[in-house]
């Protein structure tokens, strides 16, 4: 069966902020685009973004500030230059995506309205009501629609074509009927969101399994600071779906069993608006420590009452009616029940900061970027800021966008070949047929729970192990013996679940690999048998192999440094 | 207010269908425990990790958000993701019935082809029409009332739940529908919009347009974000009338002899409502209703219409406000 070869300038993965940003511009310089993604492009994860998107637009506030409170919140390990080209960039890109059509919330004086986040020196998160996200996706894929972008929607990208240190084109399938496909192309962006689904408690969609990670990594390339992965102190009890930071910046109070407001004891200066890393640590000692509530006891409050009703239907409707949804509790009336959810990736495929993806420490692949969550560039470092992620995608999206047009002329096209698809049709096929006694549900719940257990918010070396242990062998067991029901060619999603599966087990790997050898804590990842930040050891970024065996090795890469010096980090 | 979590046995029936080897739907009875906590999305992940990994359906952020989980129950639009199961056996008891949102649409048990919605949804200029300035330093100045003249249409998200109720989208083809109407409201009731004249044309077209809405308020009941679609679609005929755009038809005439009627009595009177939208022939056809209604005393003969007592305030207030010239 011959498999068809389609021919663009630039294939892009992933229709979130940053491939649709990137697409449009593209498009707009009259190159021939088209966008691959697993949904429609309004169902990307962009579009859960709550709270707002950080750009230093008043006059209180500074550029320089917005840097400092970056690289303060990534615990240093962010790289200050593409820190300081992201913050600087900020207002513009803000404004930009207004004159695009966003519809933000305004100021009387009609310019947009700005509220206070955690970690950040002045109030500094852009907004739309408390739906940031869907505005900026909206308006992003309709003026990526206008321009003409061809989105390819409900398609499957489940390989690169990687050969002699360069990426010539995607390969993938169509979910609605497993037409296979190739995409030839002289360049190739991921913008394939982050890796947190990985964990039990998570706020994550469930498209949101981070393929394109393990894509990248099967071919044997690194991924970068795959131990960072931020939990977000807000999550709804029960299934961690995210109540933004915004409930906070708002003026929520966080309250345990014996009615102690207890932000006091762990950030006395910042309380509730003390950087995610240290309020997640808080809650979830508050819990351990037998201060939790609710029916499980694995939850503490958030209280918005003394907020009154207009300012909560103003500001924060969307949280309210999320509350009620899965709480069957009202903001407005009562207090609701939060925990730490594994929210966000700070790790990914190793980016310079025009998108370049890395070959290793000193080389880079051609033709080949990234960009958004799934990127490591690395502008957050050990834990990134509330509001700064909707920034990176928007910016970098349009920012590695303009640097692809700017490569394009240098690029030269290497035609595909119908064996290009090999890897892809031996995934399927054994995904098809393999017989065995594991199932994909039992596996993935067996994956997410051990991670949450053992990778979560406090590790340690035993913890951490332990893990690895736990992943090798479920990688085994997904390999030797993981069947699926459905064999059929419509809609297989048990299939497509199947296959991402494979890719969770892979990247979790990196995840435990990196934390495990990282003896110390900075940001995002907690040690408590090594629970200060060693500057001297580990002020360096992980960069992390995995072989045909699936093996892991580590190296490690220099943190780009700058004006902003290294000091203890306290709110 | 430490809920403790109860859990009652519920009877699914769970439509299945698979366009390449079924040539019939048929359905699943699959009995289960559901807890207090849960929403159908659960549901719909239990059937499928712990039933049958064949099944399948739409679904993403399960928060209610990227709109793809829409399905029915019961014969009732939800969003999976966004309907507590509790609500559900409240108002339909402990036997559900899950169905794709328009079973003729159907490819793959809760999945359908929701190709004519997005059509539809492209028709309508669905972006800001505008000259982007690519390299801003200031953005456009919107007062907060301004921002709030979009009425939350920016927050519909697209999942389909009123275009698969609509029962006009159920028959004609050609109508737009109501999701892509409150889209079409979003942008032209947006100050920095340029593109009204171009959606005005497509919005205003008869068939297709806003005219053939029949107000059943589907739309506004169905939506899981309360975007309120016909208050949209009122707002666009609105829009229509005020620039003059307005043509001549049943649809147009209805409206204008709903206000004749108000101007010259302060009250509706039904029969000459027909008789004005329809014409002098084409109210013939109704004569066998017509008689119905004045024996039930709906309608009166035109020398026993009623006057409000209010008249002459309601001629004042429909003066001030209307712009029709027909």
């Amino acid at each position: 069966m011959s498999i068809p070869i389609h021919t663009y300038d630039v294939v892009i993965v992933g229709a979130g902020l940053a491939g649709s940003t990137a697409a449009r511009e593209l498009e707009k310089a009259g190159k021939n685009v088209a966008v691959i993604t697993k949904l429609h492009p309004l169902r990307s994860h962009s579009g859960a973004a709550q709270g707002g998107i950080n750009a230093a637009l008043s006059d209180e506030d500074s550029i320089e500030l917005h840097e400092f409170d970056t690289v303060k919140g990534s615990d240093y390990l962010a790289d200050q230059d593409v820190v300081e080209l992201m913050c600087k960039e900020a207002p513009k890109t803000i404004r930009w995506a207004e004159r695009m059509g966003a519809a933000f919330s305004r100021n009387k004086d009609g310019k947009i309205a700005q509220r206070p986040f955690g970690g950040q020196s002045s109030p500094r998160a852009c907004y739309a009501k408390d739906r940031t996200g869907l505005t900026l996706l909206q308006t992003v894929y309709e003026q990526a629609l206008r321009a003409g972008v061809k989105f390819w929607d409900e398609w499957y990208a489940a390989d690169i074509i990687y050969k002699d240190g360069k990426v010539s084109g995607v390969v993938a399938f169509n979910i609605r009927n497993m037409e296979k496909a190739i995409f030839n192309a002289k360049a190739v962006m991921f913008a394939t969101g982050g890796y947190a689904r990985s964990f039990k408690i998570n706020s994550n969609a469930h498209a949101n399994t981070g393929d394109g990670l393990s894509i990248v990594a099967r071919h044997g390339l690194p991924l970068e600071d795959m131990e960072f992965v931020q939990f977000h102190p807000s999550g709804l009890s029960g299934n961690g779906v995210l109540i933004s930071e915004a409930a906070r910046g708002e003026g929520g109070k966080l309250i345990n069993s014996k009615g102690e407001r207890f932000m006091d004891k762990y950030a006395p200066n910042k309380m509730e608006l003390a950087s995610r890393d240290v309020v997640s640590r808080a809650i979830m000692n508050e819990i351990r420590e037998g201060r939790g509530v609710g029916p499980r006891k694995d939850a503490v409050y958030i209280d918005l009452t003394h907020l009154g009703k207009d300012l909560i239907m103003e500001r924060l409707p969307e949280l309210r009616d999320l509350a009620i949804t899965f709480l069957g509790l009202d903001m407005i009336h009562e207090p609701i029940l939060i925990s730490a959810t594994a929210h966000y990736s700070m790790g990914g495929i190793p980016v310079d900061i025009d998108g370049h993806a890395r070959k290793n420490n000193s080389e880079f692949v051609e033709g080949f970027y990234a960009a958004g969550e799934t990127s490591c560039s690395s502008v957050h470092g050990a834990n990134r800021l509330g509001a700064n992620s909707v920034l990176e995608a928007l910016f970098f999206g349009r920012h590695v966008g303009q640097s692809i047009l700017k490569d394009l002329d240098s690029l030269t096209l290497r035609e595909a070949d119908e064996s290009d698809a090999d890897t892809m049709i031996k995934e399927i096929e054994t995904t098809l047929t393999r017989n065995g006694k594991y199932t994909v549900p039992e596996l993935r719940e067996k994956l997410q729970q051990s991670m949450t257990d053992n990778a979560g918010a406090f590790r340690t070396e035993e913890l951490l192990a332990k893990q690895v242990k736990i992943v090798k062998d479920l990688r085994k067991q997904f390999h030797k013996g993981c069947r699926i029901d459905d064999k059929s060619k419509i809609f297989n999603t048990d299939l497509q679940e199947a296959i991402e599966l494979g890719h969770m087990l892979d990247y979790s790997l990196f995840i435990v690999e990196s934390a495990l050898a990282r003896k110390e804590s900075r940001g995002a990842h907690f040690r408590e048998d090594f629970d200060t930040r060693d500057d001297k050891n580990f002020l360096k970024h992980t960069m992390a192999y995995m072989d045909e065996d699936g093996e892991i090795t580590l190296d490690y890469m220099d943190v780009t440094l700058g004006k902003h010096e290294l000091k203890e980090r306290t709110y | 207010m430490d809920n403790s979590i109860t859990t009652q046995t519920i009877t699914f029936k769970v439509f299945r269908f698979n366009q390449e080897t079924d040539y019939l739907p048929y359905y699943n009875t699959i009995e289960m425990e559901v807890t207090s906590e849960e929403v159908v999305l659960d549901i719909l992940n239990r059937i499928k990790w712990e039933h049958d990994g064949s099944f399948s359906y739409r679904r993403s952020c399960r928060h209610g958000i990227c709109g793809a989980c829409a399905i029915k129950v019961n014969g009732k639009g939800v969003l999976a993701c966004k309907e507590r199961m509790n609500d559900m056996i409240e108002l339909f008891g402990k036997e559900l019935t899950l169905e794709p949102l328009s079973t003729k649409r159907a490819i793959k048990d809760m999945i359908i082809d929701k190709e004519d919605f997005w059509v539809k949804h492209e028709e309508v200029e669905p972006f800001l029409i505008s000259h982007v300035d690519e390299h801003p330093e200031d953005e456009h100045i919107v007062t907060p009332q301004e921002a709030e003249a979009l009425l939350d249409s920016d927050l519909c998200i697209q999942c389909g739940l009123c275009h698969y109720s609509c029962p006009v989208v159920e028959i004609n083809e050609d109508y737009i529908g109501p999701a892509a109407f409150a889209k079409a409201f979003r942008f032209n009731a947006d100050v920095r919009d340029e593109g009204v004249d171009k959606r005005i044309e497509v919005i205003n077209a008869p068939g297709a347009g806003v005219w053939d809405c029949v107000k059943c308020f589907e739309c506004a009941e169905v939506c899981p974000k309360e975007v309120n679609p016909i208050e949209k679609i009122t707002k666009l005929h609105n829009q229509v009338f005020e620039r003059g755009d307005a043509l001549n038809n049943v649809a147009t005439r209805h409206a204008v002899g709903f206000a004749h009627s108000i101007k010259k009595h302060g009250l509706l009177d039904e029969g000459e409502l027909v008789r004005y939208s329809e014409g002098n022939i084409g109210v013939i056809k109704h004569v066998p209703v017509a008689l119905k209604m004045f024996k039930k005393g709906k309608i009166v003969l035109p020398w026993n219409m009623p006057k409000s007592d209010k008249l002459d305030e309601i001629q004042k207030l429909v003066k001030s406000s209307s712009t029709v010239k027909f």
